[in-house]
């Protein structure tokens, strides 16, 4: 009789755990992380009783949870690369917009400024095309300076990113540490059984950890989850934590990078060695996309900048004086690595604007020569002594000081120039319309008189380039025996071709027709000519030469191919985090169809347990009308 | 394959949001009727955009500077038109003052009406544009050209041609100095001038002449030299440049009958009237004269009394330089409302072809950016469809649960 209650009694507390597991699994359906859990039901065995060996009843052998590795790992790997592209879209889709925009971007202020150029061309003693064209500069340059001010913004917020980032990764490594010693502990004392729930824990940490960087784990039998990024630097080990620290770049304080904390001090991780996850996503958009956007806007900046300078100053102002620089521009901003020994000061210089690219340079001192690295692509430039030109851009050092082997110096060659852009007229006379010469055929400038010349004879109004310094006095060409013979001895006497240039002082024109002898041809300083605008015909032409990338493109494309390339790489961005996301719901169905509780299912358990249960209690309820019958025996 | 309870919801509700914000897309480029809303949408359209946009801001400014370029020419117009109806007067009025019938105080009158006009030129000459800027000063604008002096009028102004780009190879004179248009203007026939001289006492009145052979000329001064002896009068011409003494007459020195044709080096003239004995003609190369100068001129012999011979003859002289010389002033002008005239026609061309030009940015621009609306509406409707299908789904398998049917 015994031993049918000892069985009865094991069906029920065998149903009792299947109940209380399904009633787990009911309510814990959509808890994170949580894998659904099977009882493991065996048969206690038999017992010899002669005929045979008689079952005991059942036994609860273990409480699985349903979870596979290679599912999870999958899961976890498709989550850190999701991450990273999720994030890289979300700051990317910030700028995507920005340049292109018709009312914000860049283009309508670049168009009107040119416009005012052009006014002022028609008119150029008008005061208002005067101020008209200074105010669309000043706006010109407040254009530039709040796409660089978002920039910076969304530079800023990238850090505050890095700083969450890599608080979070500190924090689940504690915490999957700590997780680590309970386990160890709760299976000791747990002969052997694991604790679910607390592996469950474990396991979403480093889902989202993964989130966060890119770590590889390996489970080490007795003491847990060993994790660890990049090349190898180990985050958890154990019940040991390292910690990962936040630091400013060596050479650019406003830029965070990601340090490990060891007992000798704190390494640098190279960017390279961080990747996926949302910090990796943040150290890819800023080297992929936020570097390149804010070079490549200060470039056009530079550029426009420099050759409308260049362009002013060989112009000749309302006042008579040759033209001052129309904008302000800052020019390559070099810094020395916080870690260098030497005391060298190496400097750089914009020799040629045209030539720039949107690339950083490293300048590396390694004790013999300096190699000047383009970032962009890595490309080197040894060199044993300074000055030396790369890209446009004059590298050298000034004072005494030398260079240790080991120095670096960062050279950033336009990065400050969209925010540091300013008009640098302060007056609207100041603005050189006019060229800064006059010729003249048969008369001395200014003439008074009609023309002294017999021939027909014209010269050309003539134009200066960037070898013009001044012109003081006029300058009379006489016509002889088919020969041209100047008052000063410059140009030199020359044989007479018409139409054919000639050049002296930066000044180049031509005479056409037919001289006669005596005839005089004079090329004097332009004094009063408000009503000239050539300087500005020659500066709105600037609007449609192709001046940078080595005279290919205008202002105007070298911005559209910003916006291209921004707008590209979003697209590239937000088409791979699509792709990764299906992957990703693919992973994670995968794994939820292993792990994940279906409640129907858990509506048939309790069925099946409930049925077992009252089934169990049956039995026990027969064994007892057995033993009353047992009982009415004796009566 | 199992499916979690978990999943189903998660799965339900990414697909729903995802049908949602494609849903938000669609209408947002319905409701701005572009195609693209950032450049990511299609970045080679959004660059190819932004360089058509650029092309049709820099083709409205080329229009916008052709209007000033035509505003300016026709002003120039308007004033050349004035001017040569003003020379054409002039002309008429030297014609009718060479009638013999008139008196010297006649003549006055036409003196008279020829200082008017001369204060005409002179306003002419100094036109300023709506903005007060002087039309004929070159570039100095500002500076009133044409003054009234003493000795005459002088020009302030320059030999400026203002330029603007009026398309992306053209650019354009906006204006003509006044340098060129009253100033420079060849006296005598353009080549060289025959001119009786100031203390010939005879009745010689050189014709404006002309030139036979142009690769004989030497652009030297020449003098022609009457002598009277024995009732026969002949002249001998001498180049002055190269024989200042007068050393060695030419070969085309000779007797003289008075109209007789005088030609030599490449040029000819005759001489009409009686020359008296010791009168000299001087040939010399054309030179530039202002329209001032010949007005001025013009009046002076008009002025001056023609009691005898001589007199009368330096008015017939005088009145034929003048002619001469407000013909040279008609040719110049017209040449230069000519070349004018031309400008604007260009322009015209420019116009309709920036026109064309534009045009085709804006069906670019469209083709770039613009959306479909028909296909757009199509896709919305269709979107619409399947979300609503997929709500509704969503929520009967919601509903069905084991957990219903245990009682």
């Amino acid at each position: 009789m015994a031993n049918i209650l000892g069985v009865g009694q094991s069906g029920l507390a065998a149903a009792q755990v299947g109940i209380t597991t399904t009633g787990h699994n009911i309510t814990n359906a959509s808890t994170p992380g949580y894998s659904r859990q099977l009882v493991i039901q065996g048969s206690k065995g038999g017992q010899q009783i002669g005929s045979g060996f008689q079952g005991q009843g059942t036994d609860v052998v273990a409480i699985q949870r349903s979870y596979d590795d290679f599912t999870a790992s999958r899961v976890n790997a498709s989550q850190t690369s999701k991450a990273s592209l999720d994030t890289y879209n979300a700051q990317i889709s910030q700028i995507d917009n920005l340049f292109a925009d018709p009312t914000t971007g860049l283009s309508p202020t670049l168009q009107d400024f040119f416009g005012g150029i052009q006014g002022l061309a028609a008119d150029p003693g008008s005061a208002a095309q005067r101020q008209t064209l200074l105010s669309s500069g000043e706006s010109l340059v407040s254009r530039f300076r709040s796409l660089d001010g978002q920039l910076g913004q969304i530079s800023d917020g990238v850090n505050k990113q890095i700083l969450g980032s890599v608080t979070n990764i500190n924090s689940f490594s504690q915490q999957i540490a700590k997780l680590n010693d309970s386990i160890v502990k709760a299976t000791a004392s747990g002969s052997g059984a694991v604790p679910n729930d607390l592996l469950d824990q474990r396991d979403l940490l480093v889902t989202q950890l993964s989130k966060e960087v890119k770590v590889n784990v390996s489970d080490q039998p007795g003491t847990g989850y060993n994790i660890s990024i990049g090349n190898g630097q180990p985050l958890v080990i154990g019940n040991a934590t390292f910690t990962l620290q936040v630091t400013p770049s060596v050479t650019d304080q406003n830029r965070l990078e990601v340090g490990y904390l060891t007992p000798a001090g704190l390494t640098r991780l190279p960017e390279s060695a961080v990747t996926g996850g949302n910090l990796g996503g943040l150290f890819d958009f800023r080297a992929g996309t936020l570097d390149s956007a804010r070079n490549e806007l200060g470039r056009v900046a530079y550029g426009l900048a420099s050759q409308i300078n260049d362009q002013s100053r060989l112009g000749l102002d309302q006042n008579g004086v040759q033209g001052k620089n129309f904008f302000g521009i800052p020019g390559p901003q070099v810094t020395a690595s916080s870690l260098n020994t030497g005391n060298a000061s190496v400097g750089a210089t914009v020799t040629n604007a045209s030539a720039l690219t949107a690339s950083d340079y490293r300048v590396a001192f390694d004790g013999a020569k300096y190699n000047i690295t383009r970032l962009k692509d890595n490309t080197v430039v040894s060199s044993s002594s300074f000055p030396v030109t790369v890209d446009g851009i004059a590298f050298a050092t000034s004072g005494t000081g030398v260079s240790a082997a080991g120095d670096s110096y960062l050279v950033r060659p336009t990065i400050n120039a969209a925010s540091g852009i300013s008009v640098a007229l302060t007056d609207k006379t100041e603005i050189a319309a006019a060229a800064p010469i006059v010729t003249g055929a048969g008369v001395t400038v200014p003439s008074t008189g009609p023309s002294t010349n017999g021939g027909n004879g014209k010269i050309s109004a003539g134009s200066v380039d960037a070898n013009f310094t001044s012109l003081t006095a006029p300058v009379t060409l006489t016509f002889n025996a088919g020969k041209l013979t100047s008052s000063t001895g410059v140009p030199a006497t020359q044989t007479y071709v018409s139409g054919q240039n000639i050049t002296f002082g930066g000044i180049t024109f031509n005479i056409t027709g037919a001289p006669i002898n005596g005839d005089t041809f004079t090329i004097a300083p332009n004094t009063t000519g408000v009503g000239d605008g050539r300087n500005a015909v020659a500066l709105g032409a600037l609007q449609t030469k192709p001046l940078f990338d080595n005279n290919s493109n205008t202002f105007a494309s070298a911005f559209g191919l910003l916006v291209s390339n921004v707008g590209n790489k979003a697209r590239e961005v937000s088409v791979n985090a699509a792709a990764e996301a299906k992957l990703l719901s693919n992973a994670v169905a995968l794994q939820q169809s292993q792990s994940g509780v279906n409640l129907d299912e858990e509506a048939s358990n309790l069925l099946r347990y409930q049925q077992a249960y009252q089934a169990a209690g049956k039995l026990m309820q027969t064994a007892g009308t057995l033993f009353d019958v047992l009982l009415g025996l004796g009566r | 394959m199992r499916i979690s309870t978990n999943s189903f919801y998660e799965n339900a509700g990414g697909k729903i949001s995802e049908l949602q914000s494609s849903l938000a897309q669609k209408q947002a480029q319905i409701a701005t009727g572009r195609r693209i809303q950032t450049p990511s949408d299609d970045p080679v359209a959004a660059s190819a955009a932004l360089d058509v946009k650029q092309a049709d801001g820099v083709n409205t400014q080329f229009a916008a500077n052709r209007d000033s370029a035509k505003n300016a020419l026709n002003l120039q117009e308007t004033a050349l038109t004035q001017y040569t109806d003003l020379l054409q007067n002039i002309k008429t009025l030297t014609v009718a003052a060479g009638n013999g019938a008139l008196d010297d105080s006649q003549r006055k009158y036409f003196a008279d009406q020829l200082n008017n006009d001369y204060q005409s030129l002179l306003g002419i000459a100094n036109t300023q544009d709506s903005s007060g800027k002087y039309i004929f000063a070159g570039y100095k604008n500002t500076t009133q050209p044409f003054n009234q002096t003493a000795t005459g009028v002088n020009y302030a102004g320059d030999q400026g041609q203002r330029l603007l780009q009026v398309s992306t190879s053209r650019q354009i004179a906006l204006n003509d100095s006044g340098d060129a248009v009253f100033q420079n203007i060849r006296t005598g026939n353009g080549t060289f001038v025959a001119a009786a001289g100031a203390a010939n006492t005879g009745s010689g009145i050189a014709s404006s002449g002309s030139v036979t052979d142009a690769s004989k000329l030497t652009g030297d001064t020449y003098s022609v030299d009457f002598t009277i002896a024995g009732g026969v009068t002949s002249f001998k011409v001498f180049d002055v440049t190269k024989d200042p003494t007068k050393s060695s007459a030419l070969a085309a020195s000779g007797p003289f009958t008075p109209g007789q044709s005088i030609a030599f080096d490449g040029l000819q003239f005759d001489i009409s009237g009686t020359p008296a004995s010791g009168d000299t003609f001087a040939v010399k190369p054309s030179s530039n004269q202002s329209i001032f100068q010949t007005v001025a001129d013009l009046i002076t012999t008009l002025s001056a009394s023609t009691a005898g011979p001589t007199a009368k003859a330096n008015l017939a002289a005088g009145l034929s330089v003048a002619n001469n010389n407000v013909s040279s002033a008609l040719d110049s002008a017209l040449t230069v409302r000519a070349s004018g005239g031309a400008r604007l026609k260009e322009l015209d061309t420019l116009d309709s072809e920036g026109a064309d030009r534009g045009l085709q940015y804006a069906t670019r621009l469209s083709s770039l950016q613009d959306l479909d609306y028909a296909k757009a509406i199509t896709e919305l409707t269709q979107q619409q469809v399947t979300l609503q299908a997929a709500q509704q789904s969503f929520v009967k398998i919601a509903n069905l649960s084991l957990f219903d049917y245990i009682k």
